[in-house]
């Protein structure tokens, strides 16, 4: 039903030149990492690993990275537990205003994230915290929880609540009946979720660049600085690595879930 | 179930704690930006007025709009073919698409704004082989300007447009086309007629949620828009960093997120909320 064959051949063509548009400044990023020279070419004259050297090699990335590292970690904690408990609640509890309130909740998805930054910057400068990690912590984990909060909701609505009726019934409290019965029906969601948190969190630029002082620098931060001033080749070797985290994180939560799904159908 | 009953129940005390969490360190710092914006330190609307007044202010209003609607128009008439592609190819074929929609709106924003700098900057690949082919002297001015902004963020935004319109677009009943074709409509007229308009609640969703999400958008303008492209998120910044006229920028914040606000409920209204990240399962 695409049409005409001619018309098929114009379809493919327009979307293969949208994907090429979508997929070229990835790769050419990854294929200027590895250029030996002082400038940016494309295609490189020559081949070398200069700029992962340069990363790896100087305490101005690679603390900021371990910081990105400690605050994505923390957020994902924070995000996954908070944005669990509240799918939970929103999905099994039936209530007037409910569609209200899981607007609510994933809204921070949607709010300009400058304008939450400069909210939490007015907060937070009160408390004299501006600059502390708490602040990035807190900061992430709201814009990470909502991404959990519409995943594990999604997976608690295609579970039967039957089953934990049938457990509470058959003697087991609430408490347990979520630990035994929910939590299991739904891990693959809350991982999937959770990794998700992570991603958004060490990606993050808008709150870290306005919450996080000279001794909280993430990744991101860091790499902002630099590229409004000059472009440094060596960001093009870190942007190769933050392109293979979420393939390799993303991708490896969607293997198990598949597998997950297999085991269960 | 009553309101009161439901947060008496333990489903509700789950909801509590993410509740009162998102309370403080969500809506209390937007409720503190209206009361800078309303108060100084007596009730006053000037730092409203001036947004009005002053015709600097006003035109960074005006290329929002202008990014805003051209981001969307070009995403939409990028993002449809390509979504209905892949509404009509095998699973397997589509499976593959997917991913190659996904990859890039996983990759973080800034990599993908810094490639675009890579890429149409003034020593930029595009300007390089341009002048290596002798087809330029002089190099092209491709970012810091319209043109660097709305590449940026077509590019940022565009799966936004392909996952809801796959997700309604994959749901028609496609025997409808079937029986358009065999009452005699040709393929342009089963399309037109049958298949467009059943998939315009993913048009109108996909547009709400890209247009949204451009007017709040703040990386990509900032990096690759010019001195003429201030928009209101760079607005925002200059006027709290440069100016430190925090009073003025919290009205500023509270106008734009007024905007978004009446947008996210309107796109609500128009898509279910699943499907705002559900792409992955689309």
């Amino acid at each position: 039903m695409g049409g005409t064959p001619p018309g098929r051949r114009v379809l493919w063509a327009t979307s293969i030149a949208t994907l090429v548009f979508l997929c070229a400044p990835i790769v050419i990023v990854v294929v200027v990492s590895f250029n030996a020279s002082e400038f940016i070419q494309f295609p490189p004259q020559g081949w070398s690993l200069r700029w992962y050297r340069n990363y790896l090699g100087s305490r101005q990335w690679l603390d900021p990275t371990l910081l990105s590292l400690r605050v994505a970690l923390v957020t994902t904690v924070l995000a996954s537990v908070l944005g669990t408990a509240a799918a939970i609640g929103l999905t099994r509890g039936r209530f007037r205003g409910r569609r209200a309130l899981e607007l609510f909740f994933v809204s921070p998805m949607v709010v300009p994230t400058i304008v939450l930054a400069i909210g939490l910057y007015l907060l937070f400068a009160r408390f004299r915290l501006v600059g502390q990690p708490l602040v990035l912590y807190l900061a992430h984990t709201v814009v990470a929880s909502p991404l959990v909060i519409v995943i594990v909701s999604a997976a608690l609505r295609t579970t039967d609540p039957a089953i934990e009726l049938a457990a509470r019934s058959l003697g087991a409290g609430y408490l347990r009946t979520l630990w035994h019965v929910t939590l299991p029906a739904i891990r693959p969601a809350v991982i999937s979720g959770a990794a998700f948190a992570f991603l958004v969190s060490f990606d993050e630029v808008v709150l870290a660049i306005f919450l996080g002082g000279p001794a909280t620098t993430t990744l991101p931060k860091r790499m902002w600085e630099s590229v409004r001033y000059e472009i440094d080749p060596t960001l093009t070797a870190i942007s190769t690595l933050l392109v293979l985290i979420p393939i390799v994180i993303l991708g490896g939560v969607e293997l198990v879930r598949r597998s997950a799904r297999g085991a269960t159908t | 179930m009553t309101a009161r009953r439901y947060w008496r129940s333990r489903e509700g005390l789950t909801v509590v704690a993410t509740l009162a969490f998102f309370l403080a360190v969500y809506v209390y710092p937007l409720t503190r930006l209206l009361a800078w914006s309303l108060f100084s330190p007596g009730f006053t609307l000037q730092h409203y007025a001036r947004l009005f007044a002053e015709p600097a202010y006003f035109r960074a209003f005006r290329n929002t709009a202008e990014i805003s609607v051209g981001v969307t128009l070009l995403a939409l008439g990028l993002g449809y073919p390509l979504a209905y592609l892949m509404s009509v190819v095998s699973a397997r074929t589509r499976a593959v698409l997917v991913v190659l929609v996904l990859v890039p709106f996983w990759t973080s924003v800034l990599v993908r704004t810094f490639a675009w700098m890579i890429i149409l900057g003034r020593r930029g690949l595009i300007n390089q082989l341009l002048t290596q082919w002798g087809l330029i002297d002089r190099p092209l001015a491709l970012i810091y300007n319209m043109l660097g902004v709305q590449v940026g963020m077509v590019h940022v935004l565009l799966p936004f447009m392909v996952f809801p319109l796959l997700g309604v677009m994959t749901r028609i009943d496609t025997t409808l086309v079937t029986a358009a074709r065999s009452l005699g409509a040709s393929p342009r007229q089963a399309f037109l007629r049958i298949f467009l308009p059943l998939s315009l609640p993913g048009v109108s969703a996909g547009c709400v949620l890209v247009f949204l999400l451009a007017v709040g958008f703040y990386i990509t303008p900032a990096l690759l828009g010019g001195e003429g492209q201030v928009t209101f998120t760079t607005l925002i910044e200059l006027v709290v960093r440069d100016l430190l006229d925090w009073s003025f920028g919290a009205s500023l914040s509270v106008f734009l997120l007024t905007v978004v606000g009446v947008l996210f409920v309107l796109f609500s209204t128009l898509l279910g909320l699943d499907r705002l990240t559900g792409q992955g399962r689309a």
